[in-house]
């Protein structure tokens, strides 16, 4: 019985911290054949520049509100701007008049699959820890990025 | 002592812990089995021990209970979304610190923008005042998948203190795809990178001032900035270069003293401007934007003028969130029927760093008309352009992600008079 609360401790102490270096895992809908983008793509999708997939879907990006550190993490390696810059840059943009419209913004890793996972042109981010690859995350896959997947040395998102 | 680990347990297995744990399971599930294991092999090998340490033990572990008992308390009074997220992240801005396009209805966005100054010297006039400048009000509405509007208005201080009120752009849009749009209204002409980037919104751009070959022409300035009619625009296939283009008919500019730049129902001749931008974003140039623009019009007026007039400028444009490196340059041509023909050249270079808030920048602007030039040298057509040159310099600081103090200081030579000196500031918001 001790042991068991031992173990139980054990498991309650054990919970999932994001680390600065942990992968940046880009999912998109489990129907799009997609599985390699370069990060100049992934910018032309985020930043509203591209709205089509070559399936012919319209691209669905979506993220995680501003604050979340794979959100700023992610903006910095694909966009080269902050969080503020970002706003203000679809800000600009409909200001301009350009048809640009900013990424879906929802509350957490878990709608971000959802959504994802429901949308067949979406396309969003998430940490690796909140990825589980075991098609428990709902209709959503990882894509590899500049042809490296989330687990390889080489991987370049990270937070 | 069954009992009361079940007891545990059964309260550790309230809602936020489950959700802690459903998040967490994949990870911490082998560590816990694990544990379970090893804990079975510690158990049988403690049986023998004296009851006094199993005591201690059995102590120690009801304190770390009495802990976690503790952490779930404090758990429980966090909001729910708190607890859907179990990996500790940094508390998102609030709403009233990010920029932010206002949704006022499904389909309709609006937006605010103004500034504020104060102006000295010979420069802007002979007395040293507080500004009122510009008053935006900028509306955007996506009707269908494919087709938006966009209506701005603007009120604007005027010299003899009036404030004058413009339908600045009012446009329908069409957008097929990436590569096809169409668009009729009122529209900023997509001569060079600077009109349309910046638009009216002097939040947006980085000093206070424009560049002297972008100042509005009904404003002063001498390049046509403001239009109606169709335009088409969008990618060309090209890859990783990046192509854009832009196509224009309008019906042109109107010249004259007191005249209304922008032909609005009218126009003084049945032929149209046409304007061509095409542009390069290359995907490893990483906020680089390079381009040329060629606008051609034929200029009439109540005297029968008739003049060709053909717009080239080139352009090479680098921005990121720190840098801003700004460089156009452009040779007006004007041709009378038959007769002499007239370059006006103008250029401007600007940069820009920021260093956290503040945004120091410099800029130089020359703009150089022929006296003789028919539309640029005829004051009786617009004020006369003749050569205007010189520096600006000023510091730029964003006291909120939504809000901005410019202060500058222009130098400005031109042709034949005494060069002269101003000092602006000004406070540029959106809201």
């Amino acid at each position: 019985m001790v042991t068991l609360g031992l173990a139980l401790l054990s498991a309650i102490t054990v919970a999932p911290v994001a680390a600065a270096g942990d992968p940046i895992v880009v999912i998109v809908n489990a129907a799009n054949p997609v599985e390699n983008l370069t990060v100049g793509e992934l910018k032309k999708l985020f930043m509203s520049d591209r709205s089509k997939w070559d399936t012919g879907k319209s691209v669905a990006p979506v993220m995680v509100v501003a604050g979340a550190p794979e959100r700023t993490a992610f903006l910095k390696a694909v966009c080269g701007m902050s969080d503020a810059d970002f706003t203000k840059y679809f800000m600009q943009a409909a200001f301009a008049g350009k048809s640009a419209t900013p990424p879906k913004e929802v509350g957490s890793a878990a709608a971000v699959k959802a959504f994802v996972g429901g949308s067949p042109g979406g396309i969003g981010f998430v940490k690796a820890g909140d990825f589980h690859g075991d098609g428990s995350d709902g209709g959503v896959k990882a894509v590899k990025i500049e042809g490296a997947a989330a687990s390889d040395s080489g991987y370049k998102l990270k937070m | 002592m069954a009992g009361a680990c079940a007891e545990r347990w059964d309260g550790l297995a309230e809602e936020n812990m489950k959700t802690l744990f459903s998040q967490s399971m994949n990870k911490v599930f082998g560590f816990f089995l694990l544990s379970a294991c090893l804990a079975v092999s510690a158990h049988a090998q403690q049986a023998p021990n004296p009851p006094t340490n199993q005591d201690e033990v059995n102590k120690q572990l009801l304190r770390r209970l009495q802990e976690l008992e503790d952490e779930v308390r404090q758990l429980k009074a966090q909001p729910a979304a708190v607890a859907a997220a179990p990996a500790p992240a940094p508390e998102p801005p609030s709403a009233m610190e990010m920029p932010a396009v206002n949704e006022v209805a499904p389909r309709l966005k609006l937006n605010f923008f103004g500034d504020l100054g104060y102006q000295i010297g010979h420069y802007y006039g002979p007395t040293n005042a507080f500004e009122l400048s510009e008053f935006d009000m900028f509306a955007t509405a996506r009707i269908s998948d494919r087709v938006s509007l966009l209506g701005e208005i603007l009120f604007t201080g005027q010299a003899d203190n009036s404030v004058g009120l413009d339908i600045e752009r009012l446009y329908i849009k069409y957008r097929h795809n990436d590569y096809f749009a169409a668009t009729i209204g009122r529209i900023h002409t997509d001569i060079g990178y600077y009109n349309t980037a910046f638009n009216r919104g002097d939040y947006f751009q980085t000093t206070i001032g424009r560049p002297a070959m972008y100042e509005f022409d009904d404003q002063g300035g001498f390049m046509p900035m403001q239009d109606l009619g169709v335009v088409l625009d969008g990618k060309i296939p090209s890859g990783k270069l990046g192509l854009n283009y832009v196509l224009e008919v309008t019906n042109g500019r109107a010249y004259g003293i007191n005249v209304e730049p922008a032909q609005n129902s009218t126009d003084g001749n049945n032929s149209k401007a046409v304007n061509v931008n095409i542009s390069a974003k290359p995907e490893w140039g990483h906020g680089l934007d390079m381009g040329f623009s060629v606008r051609h019009d034929y200029l009439s007026d109540v005297n029968n003028l008739h003049v060709s007039e053909l717009i080239p400028v080139v352009y090479v444009v680098y921005t990121d969130s720190k840098y801003e490196f700004l460089n156009e340059a452009s040779l007006i041509r004007h041709a009378m029927p038959g007769g002499p023909v007239f370059h006006t050249s103008a250029f401007y270079s600007q940069i820009s760093r920021g260093f956290g808030p503040y945004r120091p920048y410099f800029r130089y602007s020359y703009v150089n008309a022929p006296e003789t030039d028919p539309i640029y040298g005829n004051d009786t057509e617009i004020p006369e352009v003749g050569r205007i040159n010189g520096p600006t310099l000023g510091l730029r600081y964003d006291f909120t992600p939504h809000s901005a103090v410019k202060v500058e200081y222009d130098r400005e030579g031109m042709d034949g008079q005494k060069s002269t000196n101003g000092a602006s500031a000004q406070f540029a918001f959106t809201f």
